[in-house]
This record gives C-alpha cells, structure tokens and sequence, in this order.
C-alpha cells in the first residue's frame, strides 16, 4: 500500500476528533531545527465542513483490538485498514511543514495489540521528529487509556499537548457502548498527567524541558448518549477547576455505525453541540458557573437563544447595567459584550463618558446589548420596556438563519416588537 | 494640537516610513497641519491640490523614532508602524495627528479609543496584523529545487516584511521568496541574510516528482479529513474568503 492511500483511510479514521487548536505552545527554534510553537496558534485552512486545519490530523493505525460501538475503527467494522511506520509519519510531517500546509501533527491511534505497545510506537514516531529532525513544531498527541506511567512520562517530555478522550459522560453509558474501556482507565491518566505539569511548573527551573506545555485536553460525544447537558456541562466545569484542563471539545455524534444500543440520527445535532460550546467559553472566560446556566428545572439548554441570552432573561432583576461604572466581570454578563469589548470599555471610560454611538464603535453588539444596559443613566432611545417577554419577542425577531422556528403561542398585547425598518417607511408613505 | 494653523496643502512624501516620520518633524516643529499627505509614487496630480514634497530627512526621522519610544511608548511606535503598512487610504494624516498629538499627551493617547483618529489609527493596526496572522496559515511554499522554496500571494496590506520574519524564525535554514503579487515586491531570504525589492518577470521551473507527489498527498488529506454529514461551505467561507483560493493548493 503506497503512502498516499494509506494517508487517505488513516485521515479519514482521524477526523472525527474534534480538537484541532495548535495554541499555548511557544517552542523555540533551537540549533537551526525545523519549526517553532506560535503562542496564539495558526490556523492553515479551513475544510468544507468549516473546521480549521491547523495539524496534520492522523493516525498512526486504525487496527484496533476494541469494539466501542459508536467508534468506526471498532474491530468488527469492515473498513480498509493501514498502519503507518513511525519513519512515514515523521517524513510526511516535516514534508508538510517545509511547505506551510501544517502547524504540527495531531497524532493519535486505534489501539494495536495492547495499550502499552500502541503508545511505544507513538512515542517512537515523535522521537524521529524530535531528535532526527530536530523538529521543533507543535506535536499533539494521543495517551491511550490504560497505558503505564513510565510511557506517559515519556511522551510527555516530547510533545506539546497530551489529551486523553473520554468520550462518554457517564460511566453507564461508557458500559453500555465501550464495553472494554473503564472510567478509572480514562481518568487516571488525565489526573496523572496534570499533576505532573503543576509539579513540573514549580520547579521549572530545574527542569530544562517543559512537561506538555500546551496542557491536556479532552472530548466529549454529544448525542449518542441521554444525558442532558446539564451533566455534560457539570463534568466540563469539573474537569476545568479540579484537572485544569486547557479545553474540552465537544463533537456532535454522526451516525457511522448501526447498533441497537446506539440512536440513528440523521444529522448531527449541530445546534446542541454549538451552544455547549458557547456554554463552555463562559465557564472559561466569562466567570459563569454552570449551575448558574442550567439547573435541575432547566437541564438542557433553550434552541432559541444563546446560554448568556437565556440566563440574562432569568435574570432580569441585575439589570440593567451602567456601561460607565460596572466591574469587568460585570460588562462580561451582558449579552452582547465580550472580552474584547469589555477591555475595550474599560480603557476607554478611563477618559470619556461613553455614550451609545460610540460603544457601537467599539464592537459592541447592541442588538443584544441594548436592553440590558445604559449609558451616562438613559436607556437606548428604543427600548422603553424592562419586561422579559418584551425582550425575548425583540431578541427572537432579530435575523436567524440557522436556528429551527420558534413555537406558536398566544399573543399578548403587551410584548410589542420594536418598529422594523419596513414599518418606518410604512409609516413615512402613509400606509400605516 | 486645537490651536495648530492648518494650511491648504498636501505633503506628498516618497512613500518610506522615514519620509513620514520627516513629515512628523516638520509638522510638530512648526505647529501646522496639512490638509492631506499622500504617496509620491501612487498620487495622480490634481489641479486643485497645493502641493509640497518633502524629502526624507534621516537625521529627523531618526529623531522622532527615538522620541516617540522614549515620550509616547513603544506601543505607540508599533502602532504607528503597521498602519502605515497598510492600504488604508488617507492614513498617513491619521497617522500624523496621532502621533503629533502623543507627543503632546503621552502614553495616555492609546486609551482615547473614542477619538477617530486614535481609533482608526489602532484599528487599521489590528487590521494589518489581522492579515499577517491569517497568511502566516494561508501561505503555500512550493519547493523549486536548491533547497529554494517560492509562494506568491496576493495580501491587502504591505505584509511580507512580517511575513518574511515569521518564516525566519520558523524554518531557518530554507531558502525563501515571498513574492506579493499585488505590489510586484518579493521578500528574499538566502539562510542569512534578507531583503524587499521588485521582482523581474520570470517563469517558474516544472515541478519536482516529489514536490508533485506532496501536493497531491496534500489535497487528498484536506478532502478526507472533512466530514461530510457536517458540510457548512459558508462557515467556512467566514474563515476563507474565495479571495485566498487562488493561492492555495488544495482547491476548497
């Protein structure tokens, strides 16, 4: 088998792991080596699907002795299979990179004959990339569950990210569809791995390689399983305060096989994995905790409005928000401010009083924002109501391609939409 | 700068980062602003305008180089810079105001976000940096032979001389040629040394087996590692505008 069919079964069993950020590394170039870590991360290209691809996103084999029911390398799947040489993979690796198609390699692999010897052959592949090449870009690679300490010592010492996926949010449903993996199997590695970089980070001094800089990450499968996203949402914050984890990705199950015990859908629940998504950027940057978002009453999230948006209409009674004398992690709970716009609001309050023109100016986006907050002690000049119905009918009548069509319901003739353009030139023409 | 006398001329420079920091000079030294400063080599005379060239002045330009880093901030001068490499018309009278005025109220100046010029003279930073963060990813070297690699692209903003560094940094032992289609200019690099200069006309050689081979692996990686029960082409087209399609080997 020549490399380039190889390359395209073991990309296609790779690509159904979300994580794709090549950031938090800032690797040096040393002795005229090829590559170095970007900070910020770099984003190469974007495929049809609209996810970036910024590594070259591989595995190592896809022959794997398990038989995880929603996984397509599953042992009982007939798909074509192919193993990589450690000396392909680094060859191919440095190939891509010498021509900027790449930031680094994302290295991951079904597990061939037992844990222990899978991670064997991953660490040989990074350590040709390390020491022969002298390769000094971003190397993401895969733990295999169960694997021993030694090896993960090992590979930690050459790499730049360490994730471990755990998939299945519940030990039940990991029983139920991952019958040879265990919760303890998963999680031992991941509390073992950070662990050591906060030790290694005390004493950095000491040591003169960083252990996984770019700290550890891991995935969840959204959909192939019943918990709500309350649980869901409980273990990511769990796993960010207690592991410190630098992300947790969220991948919307796609059908790829058939099974009694899995769901058969026909496209992936998209929306669901989005709003995690936007669910899980305000655990991490926006100082909200997740039973604040969700709670027993509440478990899963509204389809109609973003999770800052819904929380913000359960609680009406913190608004609204004077822009020129809230905290920082005050502007942050508003709908339609941001971390960019919050700082930028910070330093230029410092000088002016803001008014509503020129926070439109700062990229704050007002369509949101403009019912919850005021300037110098005045509402925007539209909005005259502080009720939750009058808002939410203002903020579902806003432009939404994507989003499914909100349910009917019995009118009221006090939730009034705000005057649309069409109704002004009615208006103007005499129509109305 | 409210009690500066405004004259009704337009300074035309050589188009240099060191013939507008001159500008810079003359203007503060004298306490007076022109209507307009535009690029000697793209300006179409006009009729109406007043014109005065200003020839670069290093001793001066040298000065307020200095001055601004010691007096207004390093940020300032970073600022100052990248926005004056980009495309952004009229930018150069922002530029100038921004820079008078940072003399006059130091550090400070970055933080007046709600004055125009301060603010597009920072947004146009971020705009400039924006497009070389998005071409440090979009950029495709084709390896010519001699250990020489070429990539052409076609940027907005006068980038490659960031470019060009990013690539030192990170692959420092290959030979290099950044060409911007655009303005016909190419960033060099021999393993030492560098330099920006117009490029003559000429036709690249046929490509190797194995540079034919790589881009091949390439494309066949890009199409596979899509899921195809997720396709968004406008996603992605927020991320990729078709403008950078051109450019690129893999064909999205």
């Amino acid at each position: 088998m020549d490399t380039l069919e190889k390359l395209k079964i073991l990309s296609d069993a790779a690509k159904y792991d979300a994580s794709c950020s090549s950031s938090g590394s800032s690797r040096e170039n040393t002795n005229n080596g090829i590559g170095n870590g970007s900070m910020a991360g770099i984003c190469h290209t974007w495929g049809a699907d609209g996810r970036c691809i910024s590594l070259l996103k591989i595995l190592l084999s896809n022959c794997c002795i398990y038989d995880c029911k929603y996984c397509i390398n599953r042992c009982t799947n007939t798909v074509k299979r192919a193993t990589f040489t450690p000396k392909e993979v680094a060859d191919l690796t440095i190939n891509f990179y010498k021509r900027n198609y790449i930031e680094g390699l994302f290295l991951s692999s079904a597990v061939i004959k037992s844990p222990d010897h899978t991670m064997e052959m991953l660490i040989q592949s990074v350590t040709i990339l390390r020491k022969e090449y002298n390769f000094n870009g971003y190397i993401h690679c895969k733990t295999i569950p169960g694997c021993s300490k030694e090896l993960i010592d090992k590979l930690g010492n050459l790499v730049d990210r360490m994730s471990v996926n755990i998939e299945l949010p519940s030990s039940d449903s990991l029983k139920l569809l991952a019958p040879q993996k265990e919760k303890t199997g998963i999680l031992e590695p991941m509390s073992y791995i950070s662990n050591n970089i906060q030790s290694k980070k005390m004493d950095k001094s000491k040591f003169k390689t960083d252990f996984v800089p770019a700290g550890q990450t891991t995935q969840l499968i959204v959909g192939a399983t019943p918990e709500s996203d309350l649980k869901i949402l409980n273990l990511s914050e769990n796993l960010y305060k207690k592991l410190s984890l630098k992300r947790v990705y969220y991948s919307a199950y796609v059908s790829v096989n058939q099974d009694t015990n899995l769901p058969t859908l026909e496209k992936p629940p998209l929306l669901r994995e989005n709003r995690l998504y936007q669910a899980d950027w305000l655990l991490r940057f926006y100082g909200f905790e997740a039973n604040e978002l969700l709670n027993e009453t509440h478990p899963n999230f509204n389809t109609l409005l973003d999770p800052k948006c819904d929380w913000a209409l359960r609680n009406l009674d913190k608004f609204p928000i004077e822009i020129n004398t809230a905290s920082y992690f005050t502007l942050l709970r508003i709908p339609g401010i941001g971390v960019i716009s919050a700082k930028k609001i910070i330093t230029a309050r410092r000088n002016f009083n803001l008014d509503f023109s020129m926070l439109k100016k700062l990229g704050v986006v007002l369509k949101r924002a403009q019912f919850f907050i005021t300037c110098k002690g005045k509402y925007y000049d539209k909005v005259y109501k502080m009720n939750p119905s009058f808002i939410e009918t203002n903020l579902l009548s806003q432009e939404r391609l994507s989003l499914p069509k909100p349910q009917f319901k019995q009118l009221s003739l006090f939730d009034n939409l705000l005057p649309t353009k069409e109704d002004k030139i009615k208006c103007l023409t005499g129509n109305l | 700068m409210s009690n500066w006398k405004l004259i009704n001329k337009t300074f035309l420079y050589d188009g240099t980062f060191d013939g507008l920091l001159t500008i810079v000079f003359d203007c503060y030294s004298t306490k007076t602003l022109p209507q307009n400063i535009k690029n000697e080599q793209n300006y179409n005379t006009n009729f109406l305008d007043d014109n005065i060239f200003i020839t670069s002045n290093y001793e001066k330009s040298e000065r307020v180089f200095k001055g601004i880093e010691k007096n207004i901030c390093y940020d300032a001068l970073y600022n100052s810079y990248y926005a004056f490499l980009s495309n952004v018309k009229n930018i150069e009278l922002d530029i100038l105001k921004y820079l008078c005025d940072g003399f006059d109220i130091g550090p400070k100046i970055n933080t007046m976000l709600t004055t125009s010029y301060v603010y597009n003279v920072i947004s146009t930073k971020k705009r400039v940096y924006g497009e070389c963060h998005r071409f440090k990813g979009l950029l495709r070297f084709i390896d010519i032979g001699n250990n020489l690699f070429y990539s052409s692209i076609h940027p907005d903003n006068n980038i490659i001389e960031l470019l060009g560094h990013h690539f030192i940094n990170r692959l420092p032992s290959q030979n290099f040629i950044i060409h911007d289609k655009n303005r016909n200019i190419g960033f060099l690099y021999n393993g030492k040394n560098y330099k920006i200069e117009k490029l003559p006309k000429f036709v690249l050689p046929e490509l190797s087996d194995d540079e034919k081979l790589y881009q091949e692996l390439w494309r066949s990686f890009f199409k596979s590692v899509t899921i195809n029960e997720r396709t968004n082409r406008r996603c992605q087209m927020q991320f990729m505008p078709k403008k950078y399609w051109d450019d690129l080997i893999e064909n999205p």
